[in-house]
């Protein structure tokens, strides 16, 4: 079942924690399976506001006559661009996974 | 440039050769500007600015053949025995009525500026065409 452990995948890379990970633990103990620490997502969403400062500062010497290559300012700005996009289309899949579980009937 | 680790090295590759080729158009606006800077023999002439350029190694996440652009590293004066002219008339003339004119050939120059601006251009259409082709890529199973 590729779809499921696709949907796995994503679920976890935001930090959803897997319940079956919790339950089959041996001698009865149930661990809590926590989101990892500095999970995907948070990496990305960090970068991706690393890029938007960085076009924004960039934006700023632009308009103060200080930025003597002006092609930075608009590669940066493409850059954040096309991160911010990528972040929304995860978020995106990321929650159409999770209710198409929860959409699931018991 | 920044620097931030760039998720899409193309536009940082793109991006190194924008600034060589812009400060290369500045070395010819230099050669141009003083093409008829005359100097006299006791001088050195007005010497013709070579920018060097270098390529850049490979980045992060890249194979290592493929580099990662270029960078003007000097920049190489030319000949400063420059064109001895005969000018009696002029104020720097010596004694034998020589003066030095700069050993630039106007129409190298315009060669050179065609093939910085055509190169400035053509890195600019790298730079359009990945940021099409990577939105298209974020259009699969998208919005």
């Amino acid at each position: 079942m590729g779809g499921v452990a696709g949907i796995g995948g994503v679920l976890n890379a935001i930090g959803f924690a897997s319940p079956a990970k919790g339950v089959t633990d041996a001698a009865g103990v149930v661990e809590e399976a926590a989101p990892a620490k500095g999970n995907a997502f948070t990496q990305m969403l960090e970068g991706l506001q690393a890029a938007q400062d960085n076009a924004d500062n960039l934006a700023v010497a632009a308009a103060t006559g200080n930025l003597t290559d002006i092609h930075n300012y608009t590669i940066a700005a493409t850059e954040a661009q096309l991160m911010t996009d990528l972040t929304v289309a995860i978020r995106n899949r990321a929650v159409e996974a999770f209710n198409e579980i929860m959409r699931m009937q018991p | 440039m920044s620097g931030i680790e760039s998720m899409f090295p193309v536009f940082q590759i793109a991006g190194s050769a924008l600034t060589t080729n812009r400060i290369w158009m500045n070395a010819i606006a230099d050669n141009i500007a003083n093409i008829n800077n005359v100097r006299p023999m006791s001088e050195a002439a007005y010497q013709e600015r070579f920018v060097v350029a270098q390529e850049l190694p490979s980045r992060p996440g890249d194979p290592v053949g493929i580099g990662g652009g270029v960078a003007p590293v000097a920049v190489e004066y030319g000949d400063p025995e420059g064109m001895v002219v005969y000018d009696p008339q002029h104020p720097y003339a010596d004694e034998n009525g020589l003066v030095r004119r700069p050993a630039v050939n106007l129409a190298d120059q315009m060669a050179n500026l065609i093939l910085a601006q055509r190169a400035y251009q053509l890195n600019l259409a790298v730079v359009d065409r990945a940021r099409d082709s990577y939105l298209q890529a974020l259009q699969i199973n998208g919005r």
